[in-house]
Order: C-alpha cells, then sequence, then structure tokens
C-alpha cells in the first residue's frame, strides 16, 4: 500500500507535492509525476496540497483504478526525482478547468 | 491545507498518540460531525503532515465497532460476548465489587494496569495515579518503554532535553541508533535531511535496513543487544587516535581515567567479533563520529530492548562529552526533550496519597500476578485497564490470557474498541477519542505545547478518562475536591506556569494558537552543554556515575509517583557491556533449539495495537509477516509468502515469510501490534518475548529473544 499518482497529474504537472515531501519520493517525466512506493511514507502532507486532487491512498483508489500502483512503480524506477518545484505543463491552467477545478487554493 | 466550505469549521487539535512528535492536528468539522483531519501547515515540527496512523483520524472515531456505551460481559470470557448497561450501573457494580474486596483483602487486591495509550497530561500517563493511590490499590510499575533509557541517561547527564531536535539541521553527522527514524519519529527526519542536504553524514545502525536506513549514507547492520560494544569500542579508538576533547573532558565531566581504562577492553578486533560488524567499519565510525562536529546521536525507544541495554544508553550518553559534541548547536545526544517541560509530576501523580510501603508490581509480571505464580499476598482480585491493551503489547501473552481467564477475577477495561484485552472484561467503559475531548499535550519528541481542543461531543456515552476517574471518585465516595476538578484546572495544576520555560505562554494564548515553543533559546543557538551545566550531582558528565551506588531504580513517574520498593540491585558505576541473555554467541546451548534473534518493532502503520484493527492500515501493513534473511529461508524452505510458525519456549505464532536481504543473517523481524483475534492462530510476537528485566530501570527485553521458525504445517 502506498499513495500513487493519478490521472488528473498528466497535463499538469503543478508540483506542489515535492514541496511538501519530506523523503523526495516524487519523480517525473515531461507531463506528470510519479511517486516511489518503496521510498514513500504514506504521511499524505501531498494529497491536499494538489491542485487537481491528483494523489490518492491506493486504499482509496475507485475499482479500476488500481493499475496506477504498477504505473508508478515503473515510471518512478525509471525517471529522475523531482525535488524542487518546477513550472507546470504550457496547458496546465486549462487543464485544471477542464477537470472541474476553477479556483486556486 | 484544503480551504474550509462555509458549512464547515476547523477546531485545532493535537495528536493524543504514543509518538515523539505530538503533532498540532487541524480538525474540519461540519455539521457536529469530523470530516478530516490534517497536520498544522504552520507549526515548525508537524509542517502540514500526519502520518499512516493518524491520516484518516474520523475513521477511527467513527468506526461501527467502536465502543459507544458501558458493557457487560454475557459469555465466558473472552468469548467477546457483552450486553449495554447504564453507566450508573456499570459504576455502582465496579464501587460495590471493589468494596467487597477492600474488606476482604484490602486495597492491594486491584490492580491498575495502562500505560501511554494516550499521552495527553489530563488523559494520559498519570490519568489515574491520584485515584489508585488514594485507593490504595496495587503500584503499577510501568516499563515499556525509555524506562531503562532514563535511568542510564540521567545517572550520565541528569534529567536535560540536551538538543533541539531541529538543531540537528546544523549536524555534520547524525547516528541514528536503534531508530526506524521515517516509522517512529517521521516529523523530525526534514531536519535530519536538511542536514544531509547541507553535507552531513547519516548513518544508520540498526539490524534491519529499515527505510531510514535506505535513505541513510551508511547503514551498521549490527547483531541485535551488541551495541554497548560497538559504542565501548568507538570510545577506545577515540582515546587510542587523540581524538579526544580534552579540555571539555578536563573542565565538564568525571571519572575520564576509569571510563578510559574500561574503554581500553574493547579494541575493535574484539568488538568487530561481538557485533558481528568489520574490523574497519569500527574504526571508521569513531573516527569519522569524533571528527566531524557537531555530531549528534538520536536513540530511539527500542534501544533498551535487551540484557545490557541501559547501560548501551550509558556508554552513548557519554559519547558526546568525550568529542566536545556539546559545545555547538546540532551536537550532543537526542533523548527526550520532555525534560524540557516543567511538569508538576507530583500535582499530577498525587505520591503524597500513597501508604508507605504500598507494593508494586511491574507490568511484565501481569501474567504471573493473575494467575498466582507470582504468590502475591493479597492476590488480585480485579484489575483495571485502560490506556493500554496487554495482550498485545506485554510479554508472556498465553500466561497473560490464562490469568485473564480466571472466573473469580474482576476485570474492567476503559478502550475505544473490543480489544483482545477487552474481550476478557466483565465491564467495558466507552471511551473517548481525541476530538471528543480536551487536552494539553507536552512532547517527548520536541519542544512545544500543544493544546487540544474538542472538536465534537462525545459519541453515544463516551467519556474522556479525567471524566471516567471522576466517576470512579464519587462513586468510591472520595468527596475531596481534588478528584472533582474540571479540565481546565486540571490544565493549569499539570505544570508549573511560573516557570521561565512557560514565561508568555498561558492556557488563554494557547487557545488561540494551538501551539506555543517552550521558552528556551532558538534551535539555532541551542547548545545547553557548550560549558558544562549539567543537571547531575557533580554538574558534569558523569562518566563514571555517582548515582549508581544507590543501585537500580525506576524513575517515580513511570511507577505512579511512588519510590518505595526500588530494585535496588548493583549498578556499574562505568558504563558496561552486557552481553544478551539470548544469542548464539553468549547462549549456544539455547541457540541449538532456538537459532534466531527476533526483534519485533512497531509498525509503521500502527501506533503499537491501536489502528491493527482498522482496514485501511492493515491494507497498508499486510497481515503479520515475519522477515527473514534469503540465507535463513534457504536452511529451512521458506518461500517468500510462506505461512510459517515462529516459537521458543514461551510461545508460538503464525506469519507470513518476508524473504529480504535488508535483515541480516540470522535475525528476524515481526512487527508486534496485530490483533490476537485477526491473527493467523492464537497468538503474536508478544507471545515469545521475555519478561526478563534489562540491567537498568526495569526495561523490557523484547529483543533479546532466540526463536526457531518452519514452514507451518497446513
Amino acid at each position: 500500500m502506498t499513495h500513487v499518482v493519478t490521472d488528473n497529474c498528466e497535463r499538469c504537472r503543478f508540483t506542489e507535492c515535492v514541496t511538501v515531501c519530506p523523503v523526495e519520493c516524487f519523480h517525473g517525466g515531461p507531463t506528470r509525476l510519479y511517486i516511489d512506493a518503496a521510498v514513500c511514507i504514506d504521511c499524505g502532507a501531498c494529497v491536499p496540497v494538489c491542485p487537481v486532487r491528483a494523489i490518492s491512498e491506493t486504499f482509496d483508489l475507485e475499482p479500476g483504478q488500481e493499475r496506477w500502483v504498477e504505473i508508478n512503480r515503473d515510471f518512478a524506477a525509471a525517471l529522475p526525482v523531482i525535488r524542487a518545484r518546477e513550472a507546470p505543463t504550457a496547458g496546465a491552467e486549462a487543464r485544471r478547468i477542464e477537470l472541474g477545478f476553477t479556483a486556486p487554493r | 491545507m484544503s480551504t474550509p466550505t462555509a458549512a464547515e469549521r476547523t477546531v485545532l487539535g493535537a495528536c493524543p498518540h504514543d509518538c515523539p512528535d505530538t503533532c498540532s492536528m487541524v480538525v474540519t468539522v461540519a455539521g457536529g460531525r469530523v470530516t478530516g483531519v490534517q497536520g498544522h501547515p504552520d507549526h515548525p515540527f508537524t509542517q502540514g503532515r500526519l502520518c499512516a496512523k493518524t491520516n484518516h483520524y474520523e475513521e477511527r472515531v467513527y468506526n461501527p465497532e467502536r465502543v459507544l456505551h458501558p458493557l457487560r460481559r454475557t459469555g465466558a470470557k473472552g468469548t467477546g460476548s457483552f450486553e449495554r448497561i447504564s453507566w450508573d450501573e456499570a459504576l455502582d457494580t465496579i464501587a460495590t465489587r471493589w468494596r467487597a474486596s477492600i474488606a476482604k483483602h484490602g486495597p492491594t487486591s486491584i490492580l491498575p494496569y495502562s500505560y501511554l495509550g494516550h499521552q495527553g497530561l489530563l488523559n494520559g500517563l498519570t490519568v489515574g495515579d491520584p485515584f489508585f493511590n488514594k485507593l490504595g490499590a496495587t503500584v503499577s510499575e510501568r516499563t515499556f518503554c525509555d524506562s531503562g533509557a532514563c535511568t542510564g541517561y540521567i545517572m550520565t547527564l541528569g534529567p536535560t532535553p540536551g538538543m533541539d531536535p531541529e538543531s540537528f539541521r546544523f549536524s555534520k553527522y547524525i547516528v541514528l541508533w536503534a531508530c526506524n527514524m521515517l516509522s517512529t519519529n517521521a516529523h523530525m527526519w526534514p531536519f535530519v535531511m536538511e542536514a544531509q542536504r547541507r553535507g552531513a553524514k547519516i548513518v544508520v545502525v540498526d539490524p534491519l535496513r529499515t527505510k531510514t536506513a535506505q535513505l541513510a549514507d551508511w547503514h551498521i547492520p549490527i547483531r541485535p543487544g551488541t551495541d554497548a560494544a560497538l559504542a565501548l569500542g568507538m570510545m577506545q579508538v577515540i582515546i587510542r587516535d587523540g581524538l579526544v576533547d580534552r579540555d571539555y573532558v578536563a573542565k565538564y565531566t568525571v571519572g575520564y581515567d576509569e571510563l578510559a581504562e574500561r574503554a581500553a577492553d574493547y579494541p575493535p578486533e574484539r568488538v568487530a567479533e561481538i557485533t558481528g560488524l568489520p574490523v574497519e567499519d569500527v574504526v571508521k565510525l569513531a573516527r569519522e563520529y569524533a571528527q566531524t562536529q557537531p555530531a549528534a546521536i538520536r536513540i530511539g525507544v527500542g534501544i533498551e530492548r535487551s540484557a545490557g541495554g541501559g547501560q548501551l544508553v550509558r556508554a552513548l550518553s557519554c559519547l558526546p562529552a568525550l568529542v566536545g559534541a556539546w559545545r555547538k548547536p546540532g551536537g550532543g545526544i537526542l533523548q527526550l526533550p520532555l525534560w524540557a517541560f516543567p511538569m508538576n509530576w507530583p500535582g499530577l501523580q498525587r505520591p503524597d496519597l500513597l501508604a508507605a510501603g504500598t507494593r508494586v508490581v511491574n507490568q511484565w509480571e501481569l501474567g504471573k500476578a493473575l494467575t498466582g505464580e507470582s504468590k502475591l499476598d493479597p492476590p488480585i482480585e480485579s484489575l483495571f485497564v485502560y490506556n493500554s491493551n496487554p495482550i498485545v503489547v506485554a510479554p508472556d501473552q498465553a500466561r497473560t490470557r490464562k490469568g485473564l481467564e480466571r472466573e473469580d477475577l474482576f476485570t474492567v477495561v476503559s478502550e475505544h474498541f473490543i480489544t483482545d484485552t477487552a474481550r476478557y472484561a466483565d465491564i467495558i467503559l466507552p471511551a473517548a477519542t481525541q476530538v471528543e475531548e480536551d487536552d494539553l499535550m507536552f512532547s517527548w519528541g520536541h519542544f512545544y505545547l500543544t493544546l487540544n481542543r474538542k472538536a465534537i461531543e462525545p459519541l453515544g456515552e463516551a467519556v474522556s478518562n479525567v471524566e471516567l476517574f471522576r466517576r470512579l471518585a464519587g462513586a468510591m465516595g472520595f468527596d475531596d475536591p481534588f478528584f472533582h476538578r474540571d479540565d481546565r484546572q486540571m490544565m493549569l495544576d499539570s505544570m508549573d506556569w511560573t516557570s521561565p520555560a512557560l514565561q508568555g505562554i498561558t492556557l488563554e494564548s494557547l487557545q488561540a494558537t494551538g501551539y506555543a515553543r517552550l521558552a528556551l533559546p532558538a534551535h539555532d543557538v541551542f547548545a545547553p552543554h557548550a560549558e558544562g551545566n549539567f543537571p547531575t550531582p557533580s554538574g558534569k558528565v558523569e562518566l563514571k556515575a555517582s548515582t549508581a551506588a544507590g543501585g537500580n531504580f525506576v524513575l517515580p513517574v513511570f511507577r505512579q509517583g511512588s519510590n518505595d520498593h526500588q530494585d535496588g540491585s548493583p549498578v556499574d558505576a562505568l558504563p558496561t557491556f552486557t552481553p544478551p541473555r539470548e544469542s548464539p554467541l553468549s547462549n549456544p546451548a539455547l541457540a541449538q533449539r532456538f537459532p534466531l534473534s527476533m526483534l519485533s518493532p512497531k509498525s509503521h502503520a500502527f501506533l503499537n495495537s491501536e489502528y491493527a484493527n482498522l482496514r485501511r492500515q492493515l491494507g497498508q501493513s499486510g497481515p503479520q509477516h515475519v522477515i527473514i534473511h534469503p540465507v535463513d529461508a534457504a536452511a529451512r524452505a521458506i518461500a517468500d509468502g510462506a505461512m510459517v510458525r515462529v516459537e521458543n519456549a514461551r510461545g508460538a505464532f503464525h506469519a507470513a515469510a518476508r524473504v529480504s536481504a535488508d535483515i541480516r543473517p540470522g535475525v528476524v523481524v515481526a512487527p508486534l501490534g496485530y490483533w490476537v483475534s485477526l491473527s493467523e492462530g492464537d497468538s503474536t510476537p508478544a507471545a515469545l518475548n521475555p519478561t526478563a528485566y534489562a540491567d537498568l530501570g526495569r526495561a523490557p527485553t523484547f529483543s533479546d529473544n532466540l526463536v526457531e521458525i518452519r514452514v507451518a504445517s497446513p
């Protein structure tokens, strides 16, 4: 069990999560982030700070979403750690609105 | 932090659990119901995070299995059959039964049993002490954690906070000794990581490659129970290589020459044989530690859990002085910052109410006390359990259960859930959770005082522990107003508010802010022992301890304030290495039958046995498991995931094998906390744990434990 980054991160990549992670467990590609389950300590600090609620404890995944466990594990292993906040993707704001998260926190 | 909606309000609370981090919690309430909790984003130690245990505290509060009304047993003991009764009936039953016991056998036939199932100054460690002291019950000696470490630390350094955990960010060398920080002290990790980013080296001494060890720069996988030899070996190298801070030692320590003579018995070659570490690692650790100042040692709670655990803490407490680590912020040893809090222990525990000479029973003796093997006169007729679940956390599980099965024993348990222990109760009383009560929280892991405000009214007929003891006092006819103070008065009475440490802090200011840092020097200048000033009899670091002359003792705070019937057995005034009672090297005969050393540390997602009945945390942890090295697994034809039976002469339990090279060969790890009633078979790791005391403070020896493992028969 661990926390995972789910589909809302895709094309957003706001990276607020990495600013609160105490163990640097986020890894990233160009369009989104992943959590390294071997490092995550389930502190949950990243969950409320994500502007698009992309992060979930696996316990809370909806049926059919279990694939994110494997996806996070595999991509985290292959991609570098993201330690500091980076600029969101170019279309992040539009994507946020599209996802129904209209107001910044 | 999520912004509350219009219908929501937030209440500042504090985590009640037995953990050094004591988080400031923001509780969200809507329509009289707690909808969520978060770590306070502005609290310098909490930093907006909680943990795998408490992230969904509301699931604990509203769990359908919570006990919300007094219950009376209707079936055989241990079967868990109960029916609802009223509080009046429950209190009347208890008072009637206790009065009869007192008339027949005297009040010591009643035994209280509690520890830190709650850490509040109101509802925690001391909540029942004045009541049971006044009642005249047997004194319960509660040495579950840190008692041995406290005795060893105080003999050496006195009751000093020593270091501010936040000042670890300035450390250049950090040794996390028997401390799985990411599971048991996670909110301190950011300070350690900051030091690491600034170039500090992080070293972890632990037989298991924990997550903490994985993030460290150097993992030292020591044999269990041999750490004192490593510490003495470090001293030998430091002295041999001329790395001693001679000025600091001359001015601020006593007993250096005798200590040097003792350390000379531990050359690296001998230490390597004892600890199972390479000679060069012993030398390297000593040299790096001495030459990289300021250096900090953080010890974990489990450090004391072998035959020589207390003197191990003595040895580690001597090291910083030898190398002058105390001179700067970020140097020294961190045991319990709680020594900084100006507690009114006599007011909290009321030892003045105790009749002189009242007998004391240590909590490892529960099984023997209940079954009569302790030959107590009078015998225990009634047991009152609160803030604890001894069947899961205490050793001697089988005997404890046998004792609890006694039909003539009257057992009362105050609880959130029908735990393994509560299943044996005659009466169960419903306890409130933290969001249903007020409290004031000190900390044994940082310098913040935190106020917990009630967020909702108690569910059902649950009551806080302070209210429980008000009701019991009423039922027993204690009309002294002390037993009927309100929560606010109890908070005012719990500390010395005139102390410099509380300057500028009041209950009113805490209501506004939720928390306050003690009025101590800031963490970037916190170095209280840069020039000695240790609160010991000599005012110096007692490398040779003058208080050893009085013999072994348990701090009165761990025994309801009593100082009667102390252990008193002889104590070596110099730090020493006592081999484990149970290890292949020290006890080859026992190791013939039981060759593996077992550790039973805390689970990442449980707080001892709390949360081990909740689906989320059980899902995260998986079923009871035991970590075993591939070599040991292969020798026993144990495949990863296989169900195995772990046993020794004291008991046996079943677990799923996790085959992993993260543990050193010859050692196995079975996390503690799983409930018997939710486990395969009828017992858990505590069934194998010994009742023997460590050398100081009657600490447990749960990590001094030989076992054998085999594939379970289908």
